[in-house]
């Protein structure tokens, strides 16, 4: 019998050709190492370093719940303040999303490489879209207040320019991933460039524009919520001064509209979403989601495109106009909603495009009085400053992971235990994303102190919710044979998972952590403005004294370290996946 | 001897082409077109058939040599010139070029945009006149009915009438077509090939197409130019060819000097689809 039939046991004397009988050290693995290596060594540097301790852990979870105790039940003694506020932090998100899209849109057409007119209008593009999105927006809006002023106009600017880093990247992607072909057929006619993008480029990344322009609206409402803190128009103004008064329950009231709103938000662009894109090609999220409760209110529309058994419709010969048919009505009814959308939010913070041109004269003022960058003043306090923002944040990707990897295998569905836990899982989700992170910072540092503990564990809280979502999305999304094949030779459950589900859906967890690391360092710059320790602590400072080019130092540092922690995790990702 | 005479429509001289990091990918091409003249160009993936095409309406700038088509200098001409040029050229493409988010009519007013000042988007955004020839250059390639139906929902064949129609637009004198129906089956092939020929001979256009498909190729056109590396390998009126002559362009041999290499090395022109 030919040797090679024999089943053998594998030990270290069996020599295959090719193969060590130790795994061989494959270049990604090498790496991979590497990389565990040194997060591992970071975090535990990071988690003296911000002097976390377990005991000190349970004092704060003590604390915190003391303090809850102190804020339940909420208390709306002012519901219509907070309800006009709220409605304010709705009208600032949706005019700050337009200032985004109106500006993003030919700064992405610059920064994608099949429409640039040039190549250095493309690194010039692509530069503003990297300088946005690596300055939160909470630090273009403490900037901004004190060029214009308290008020809406501060948060509007710094919501628009923040977002123009991820809708610019975003329409940039999406018109690069156009097929070239229809393009090159409109050109073949005799069309201009022009006349070329508009026809053919346009509305193959419409859908992919929709869905980003819906996904961000829902990210600038989070955002527009709390940028109240440092002056800038909105609810989040309300929530402070409640717990600076000490009215922990009436603050707690404010923080349940704001969930309210958030969570409405969530809905409705799901089930906008569901409704528009339903069948569509888009880079953002799941165009079309299988399960959702907007989706069920809304119910689904006909598409008609969807539907091949449509007889062709009647074309009038003289006119030639499109039929009015269902799809068309709804595009035009979902058009003209946004319109009217957009127009009630500036009417109703009675802010006119005219007023909001003129800022952007101001914001340019102040931008020029940062610079030259005064590194020296506080050059130590700089340092110290980003070493801690640096340190929370590995700290909170840490502590986040390790609750939302389980956490996210319990949401989702096909892993679940049963659909009990599956649904609380969920819903409990629901929740911690619906508090935006800096809301629980401020609530933590409340509880606690101050200090990067509290700010800490409030990215470590909001993180584990985020994470879980992504988590349990993947997993949802992993081939179901392995698993089926791992059951069928006896595994547990847990066994399954551990073999079968954890390595499917490794390369998205990995993915999404270095994305939650990212965002992270991004939340963690701007937790000194409320307290939790970091770098936006002196940022806060210069600013209130004016020492603008101390500012501008600030920015410049936590600009490079983003930058460069953004450039690590891209490198590390394209290594591993 | 450069200069076309009224009768031409297309003439090629000592056209060469290399890509960056690329290989030749044309080699010293000559070649005259007179007007009204059906030809096929036929060769393996890879000789040089797409490339030649793209260059007869200026897609694709040559290394060296001169083109000249319809009375316009395509290597010197200015982008102006240039857009004049397209707009009386039609192109077909293999993979239809269609926006598939948009209606087949929207698709077919996009071919008078070198017509129209400005950016269009939408049916109604193309005047009335445009609108109605639109509609009645679908109803020349059969797919009125499905004026307003979004582009991906048509099929193959459906899709690159509705492209042949979009060229209509153009009311071209010229016709390129790059593989036309290499990727739609027998059947769609047959019927886009009737309408195309039905249409080329009723408005008395001329036609360059490249095909692969030997058959196809001799059943329809007038002459054959054969390209293998980027070469003129065979430049011929159909009615002096015969099948096997024709197959030759796809075997490693000269047109006409069958060897025994010849059958080791068989290509069938199928498989210039499958590479």
């Amino acid at each position: 019998m030919p040797s090679d039939l024999l089943i053998r046991r594998p030990d270290s004397t069996t020599k295959v050709p090719g193969v060590d009988p130790k795994r061989r050290l494959t270049s990604d693995r090498v790496v991979m190492r590497i990389v565990l290596v040194a997060l591992a060594v970071a975090v535990i540097w990071a988690w003296r370093h911000i002097e976390m301790s377990f005991s000190g852990l349970i004092a704060g979870f003590g604390d915190v719940q003391n303090l809850l105790g102190r804020m339940l039940p909420p208390k709306f003694s002012d519901l219509d303040d907070a309800i006009r506020l709220g409605l304010e932090t709705l009208w600032m998100a949706v005019i700050g999303t337009t200032i985004a899209v109106v500006l993003s849109f030919p700064i992405a057409l610059g920064a994608a490489r099949n429409t640039t007119p040039h190549p250095a209008v493309m690194a010039v593009c692509r530069g503003i879209i990297v300088l946005s999105r690596a300055v939160p927006d909470l630090i273009f809006a403490a900037i901004f207040v004190r060029a214009l002023g308290i008020g809406v106009l501060p948060g509007v600017i710094a919501l628009g320019l923040h977002s123009i880093g991820m809708i610019g990247k975003l329409f940039a992607d999406a018109i690069e991933q156009t097929d070239r072909v229809p393009r090159e057929a409109v050109v073949s006619v005799g069309a201009t460039k022009w006349q070329a993008i508009v026809t053919s480029v346009i509305p193959q990344a419409m859908p992919s524009f929709i869905s980003t322009v819906l996904y961000r609206l829902d990210i600038n409402l989070r955002s527009s919520s709390v940028l109240g803190i440092v002056g800038a128009g909105g609810i989040g103004f309300l929530m402070q001064a409640n717990l600076r008064s000490l009215q922990y329950d009436e603050a707690l009231g404010v923080v349940t509209v704001i969930f309210v709103l958030i969570t409405l938000m969530e809905f409705l662009s799901a089930a906008i979403r569901a409704t528009l894109l339903g069948g569509e090609r888009t880079l953002v999220g799941r165009s079309a989601p299988r399960f959702s409760v907007g989706a069920r209110l809304f119910g689904r529309v006909r598409r008609d495109h969807v539907r091949k058994d449509r007889p062709a419709a009647r074309v009038d010969p003289e006119t030639v106009r499109p039929p009015w048919t269902g799809e068309l009505r709804m595009k035009t009814l979902y058009g003209l909603a946004f319109l009217v959308l957009i127009v009630v939010a500036f009417r109703s913070v009675s802010l006119n495009p005219g007023e909001l041109l003129g800022a952007f004269d101001d914001v340019w003022r102040v931008t020029t009085r940062l610079f030259p960058p005064d590194f020296t003043t506080a050059r130590d306090s700089i340092i110290d400053g980003i070493i801690e923002s640096v340190a929370a944040a590995l700290v909170a990707t840490f502590m986040g992971a390790l609750i939302s990897i389980p956490l996210g295998m319990m949401a989702a569905r096909n892993v679940a235990v049963n659909r009990v836990v599956y649904g609380l899982s969920r819903i409990f989700l629901l929740f911690v994303r619906g508090v935006p992170d800096l809301i629980v910072a401020v609530i933590f540092i409340a509880a606690i102190g101050l200090g990067p503990v509290p700010g800490t564990l409030a990215l470590a809280f909001g993180t584990s919710g985020f994470l879980a979502k992504l988590i349990a999305d993947a997993v949802e999304e992993i081939n179901p044979t392995p698993r089926e094949a791992t059951f069928a030779v006896g595994a547990t459950r847990s066994q399954e998972i551990v073999t079968s589900v954890i390595p499917q859906a490794m390369p998205a967890i990995v993915s999404n952590l270095l994305y939650a690391l990212d965002i992270n360092l991004r939340t963690s710059t701007i937790l000194g403005i409320v307290g939790g320790g970091g770098i936006g602590f002196i940022l806060f400072n210069a600013l209130r004294v004016l020492e603008l080019r101390t500012v501008g130092a600030v920015l410049i540092t936590i600009f490079t370290v983003v930058y460069v922690i953004e450039l690590l995790a891209g490198w590390v990702r394209k290594q591993i996946l | 001897m450069n200069v076309p005479q009224a009768e031409t429509a297309v003439q090629v001289t000592e056209l060469s082409k290399k890509f960056p990091n690329g290989p030749l990918a044309l080699d010293r091409v000559s070649l005259t077109v007179p007007k009204g003249q059906l030809l096929s160009l036929i060769g393996l993936s890879g000789s040089g058939k797409s490339t030649l095409l793209r260059h007869l309406n200026g897609l694709i700038q040559p290394t060296a040599g001169s083109v000249d088509v319809l009375g316009t200098n395509v290597v010197t001409a200015g982008r102006r010139e240039l857009r004049a040029l397209r707009r009386n050229v039609g192109f077909v493409f293999q993979s239809f070029g269609l926006v598939g988010r948009l209606t087949a009519l929207e698709n077919v007013l996009s071919g008078s945009l070198g017509r129209l000042r400005g950016p269009r988007l939408g049916t109604i955004t193309y005047p009335k006149a445009l609108r109605r020839e639109a509609l009645d250059n679908l109803e020349r390639v059969g797919l009125a009915a499905q004026a307003f139906q979004r582009a991906d929902t048509l099929s193959g064949g459906q899709m690159q009438r509705v492209a042949i129609a979009r060229t209509l637009m153009q009311r071209p004198s010229l016709l390129l077509a790059d593989e036309p129906v290499a990727s739609l089956d027998p059947e769609s092939s047959a019927q886009v090939m009737d309408v195309l020929f039905r249409i080329v001979v009723e408005d008395q256009l001329t036609v360059i197409c490249t095909l692969h498909q030997v058959e196809l190729a001799l059943g329809w056109a007038q002459r054959i130019v054969g390209l293998r590396d980027g070469q003129v390998v065979l430049d011929r009126a159909v009615d002096s060819l015969d099948q096997d002559e024709v197959m030759d362009v796809y075997r490693r041999v000269e047109p006409g000097q069958r060897s025994s290499q010849s059958i080791v090395d068989l290509q069938s022109p199928t498989s210039d689809r499958v590479a």
